[in-house]
């Protein structure tokens, strides 16, 4: 049998770094392939070779039985590959169907033709089963149907393999069923699938062969029937996972109480939100990004003032005090991005250790800052971390870590501030299982120890890993609340869509 | 080490950009028809010829030096102060003022003219932080803007309450300041005055402050990444405010020591005309903010434009060409920026296996 595509033995290196070494894949038609692997194995080094972005170094890719050599991303379209990259490259202020045809657009004698484009976009989307409005303009849909505009538009570029690179970082739960339902069915309808992901789910849902990937070399290549979950994690990271440790039963004193916080900008972007967090808990608040969690973060760190409403902190109100002020009082902080807030790239592993601790009595001598005992305490962080930091090591700059090495950073430096009060928004987005595992260790063990932890994912199973209870945002409102007990990730779903369920327990503030 | 690390690392790019510049003076040179080498020779001679003359130039990078080192703290915390000739005015004639009024005995008042001109050019300077912080006026345009009130201000006060009416003909400028309160000059004969150590001392406090305290890795990491420096407790408008301020407190001092140690009097003119204030911006951007590397950047630039004047005065090369060599040097520093940033964007091309 001719396979639709094979890359052969694709190696490519930059310098001494080996990125892919004798990668080999086979895709055939109707088949749904996904590749996985941690941040650095090498998926998407592989995918830049397959869409003519990266010349491999050696090794061959053969098309329909022939060889191809593509010279960039128009030769790999020209032979029917097409690519939904992460980051949507739309342009939003143009319609649907004039992203979709763009480069490509039906034209008489020169003039664009809008309504046989709009048509064109219609028929496609009825024969994949991909709904969107061909009239809408792009800003104002969401980001599920952007994602689909981005499938559309290749499509309608011819292509037979289409790649998806992390499709579903973006989406909601319920946008994620609908993905994946839509994958399926273009196999079905004889296209070749790509997947690029780490969500391991997802995978055993939709694919039905999977290439693992570790340091640049394949480590395992199953048919989905032959594999599961736990299988393709301990291939991905090279050993068994670990078991988080036993959540000790605590019943502690309010921590964090927040009352009818509200914070109107232009618009009501909290709504009255009232919660508290108790010592030996975590309270983990789910929601679709964009829902108020931001707001809420930053209104509690001291980064936003808010209009009404109070928020007290071991008894201490706090409420618009300086960011200083409240660390003081008693929190810490994983920011949800660490690029944004946690961290300066251009500085070093130290200096972005030492934020925070500049100040400290501990660390200052005659108003010098102590580095060599604070060097110490950083170096320990590392050792206890795992921290990845490069040849400079503490020196090194805090850019070239992998998110993944930055993040276990992050955590380090925030648990070190050893508050009483912990805020971890995303801890683990875009972090590969092994420092996922360090991480939430270190979460647990925090509670264990009687600290309290307001947890914001985007990331369900996280959620549900993690907290003792669990809210759910939704338009600036605190929307639903589920004890560890009953909550799933069903009933977290519909309240995340704005729906309603019964039976939700309240605890007393 | 690191130290000395970083401080080489900062000086490549700006010896590559002077040694651009002298090439394209070397082309003008040749447009006016005299010799380059011979030219050059002049431009050398001029600034370090003799001992007289690179006193000249020591004396000239004084002011120079001291400007530079304010906005090397401004632009560190991220702050754009392009106010120095303003602060640097203001100081001056305050402190000039103080010097020939303040009744006591000489050494107090070269004390108390110097601390009135660090804080009148700090005040000045803080004065644009605070329409920044309370009204959002950017300091951009609210220094640049401040320079014309102080400078005309100042041109005011010495045309007409505090004109030196002795001389025969009325010139814009006070009184001559009594003995007592020059600043000594540091060979005798020589121009080159006990300022020249202030701007050494300051650049090494400087260097001190932003190195090893506290106080210094939070002008930093607010240069770096804002964001980061709020979310880590760091006060922006605090730290902001305090650049201000002592950033033009350092333009207030090099007004004063150029009054207390070369003119003994405020001349109108005598601290714009030779644009000292821009000068030091040049010195600030070619040392990459480096407070040790400000040192050798405005005796280089002083040294060009001392040079200049060796040059005219004996080739038919004229005065500007210094002005060339300068532009082209500037020219050089924003190629810096480009080219760092291909540099990251190479890098950032052969990383992807870091994402992936």
């Amino acid at each position: 049998m001719v396979h639709r595509l094979e890359m052969r033995e694709m190696t490519k290196k930059y310098g001494d770094f080996t990125a892919n070494d004798k990668v080999s894949i086979t895709l055939g038609e109707g088949e749904v392939h996904a590749i996985v692997g941690e941040n650095g194995a090498g998926k998407t080094t592989l995918m830049r070779m397959l869409y003519g972005m990266e010349q491999p170094t050696s090794g061959e890719m053969v098309l329909h039985g022939k060889p191809v050599v593509f010279r960039g991303p128009d030769d790999a379209i020209r032979h029917g590959i097409g690519m939904v990259h992460q980051h949507f490259m739309l342009f939003g202020e143009f319609s649907v169907a004039e992203n979709i045809v763009i480069g490509y657009e039906p034209s008489k004698s020169g003039f664009f033709q809008r309504k046989e484009a709009v048509a064109k976009v219609r028929e496609l989307s009825e024969q994949y089963r991909i709904p969107v409005d061909p009239l809408a303009r792009v800003a104002s849909c969401s980001i599920g149907e952007q994602q689909r505009v981005e499938i559309l538009k290749v499509l309608y570029q011819g292509a037979d393999i289409i790649v998806l690179d992390e499709p579903t970082a973006v989406l909601t739960p319920l946008e994620v069923k609908d993905l994946l339902k839509t994958i399926r069915h273009l196999a079905d309808s004889g296209k070749s699938v790509i997947l690029i992901t780490h969500k391991l789910q997802e995978v055993m849902e939709v694919a039905d062969r999977i290439t693992v990937l570790r340091g640049g070399k394949v480590t395992g290549s199953v048919a989905k029937e032959e594999t599961d979950v736990d299988d393709l994690a301990r291939l991905m990271v090279g050993r068994e996972l670990q078991q988080l440790s036993e959540r000790l039963p605590l019943d502690g004193k309010p921590l964090l109480q927040v009352e009818n916080l509200t914070i109107r900008d232009k618009q009501l972007l909290l709504d009255r939100v009232s919660f508290a967090v108790h010592h030996g808990e975590i309270v983990g608040i789910a929601g679709v990004s964009g829902n108020g969690q931001s707001e809420l973060l930053q209104a509690i760190s001291g980064l936003r003032t808010v209009q009404e409403g109070t928020v007290r902190l071991g008894g201490v109100d706090v409420t618009n005090q300086s960011v200083a002020k409240i660390r003081e009082t008693g929190l810490s902080h994983i920011p949800e991005d660490r690029y944004l807030w946690g961290a300066a790239k251009t500085e070093s592993v130290e200096e972005n250790a030492l934020m925070g601790y500049q100040r400290k009595a501990a660390y200052n001598r005659r108003g010098v800052i102590a580095r060599d005992a604070f060097r110490r305490v950083v170096q320990e962080w590392v050792k206890r971390f795992a921290i990845k930091t490069g040849s400079r090591q503490l020196q090194e700059q805090a850019g070239n870590l992998s998110g993944g090495n930055l993040q276990k950073l992050i955590v380090a430096r925030e648990l070190g501030h050893q508050t009483a009060f912990l805020m971890a928004a995303e801890p683990t987005r875009g972090v590969d299982i092994g420092a996922m595992e360090y991480i939430h260790q270190a979460l647990i063990e925090k509670r264990n120890s009687g600290d309290g932890i307001l947890l914001v994912s985007s990331e369900l199973s996280e959620i549900l890993a993690l907290s003792d209870r669990i809210l759910v945002m939704y338009k600036g409102k605190i929307a639903g609340e589920l004890s560890r007990a009953e909550a799933s990730e069903e009933k977290i779903s519909v309240l995340m869509a704005g729906g309603s369920i019964h039976g939700s327990s309240q605890r007393a503030m | 080490m690191v130290a000395v690390k970083e401080l080489c690392k900062s000086l490549v790019q700006p010896l590559l950009a002077v040694f651009i510049g002298l090439l394209t003076g070397a082309v003008v040179i040749a447009a006016v028809g005299e010799s380059i080498i011979g030219t050059y020779q002049e431009l050398w001679k001029g600034a370090f010829g003799s001992f007289y003359f690179f006193s000249s130039t020591l004396a000239r990078a004084t002011p120079i030096m001291l400007i530079a080192l304010g906005l090397a703290l401004a632009f560190r915390a991220g702050v754009f102060n392009l106010g120095a000739e303003g602060q640097m005015v203001l100081g001056a004639i305050s402190a000039t003022l103080v010097a020939i009024y303040l009744p006591a005995p000489g050494i107090v008042k070269m004390l108390a003219a110097l601390v009135t001109g660090i804080a009148m050019g700090g005040l000045w300077s803080l004065m644009a932080g605070y329409m920044e912080a309370k009204f959002r006026i950017p300091l951009l345009i609210s220094t640049l803007l401040l320079n014309y009130i102080a400078v005309l201000f100042a041109s005011y006060l010495v045309t007409e309450p505090f004109q030196d009416k002795g001389g025969s003909a009325a010139l814009a400028q006070t009184v001559m300041l009594d003995k007592s309160i020059w600043l000594p000059k540091l060979f005798a004969g020589m121009s080159v005055h006990a300022g020249f150590l202030i701007a050494l001392a300051a650049a090494l406090l400087l260097f001190w402050v932003l190195r090893f305290t506290p106080f210094g890795y939070e002008v930093k990491m607010l240069g770096q990444n804002p964001f980061f420096a709020q979310y880590g407790g760091i006060q922006r408008i605090k730290v902001m405010l305090t650049g201000m301020f002592a950033s033009g407190a350092f333009a207030g001092l090099a007004g004063t020591v150029e009054v207390l140690g070369s003119h003994y009097r405020f001349v109108d003119g005598a601290l714009t005309v030779p644009n000292f204030a821009w000068t030091g911006l040049m010195a600030t951007l070619l040392a990459n903010s480096n407070p040790i590397g400000v040192i050798f950047t405005s005796i280089l630039l002083a040294a060009f434009q001392t040079g200049a004047m060796g040059v005219e005065r004996n080739t038919e090369v004229p005065l500007e060409l210094a002005s060339v060599i300068q532009a082209v040097l500037i020219l050089f520093i924003s190629a810096k920026f480009s080219y760092t940033w291909w540099k990251q964007r190479k890098k950032k091309g052969g990383n992807t296996h870091g994402v992936a």
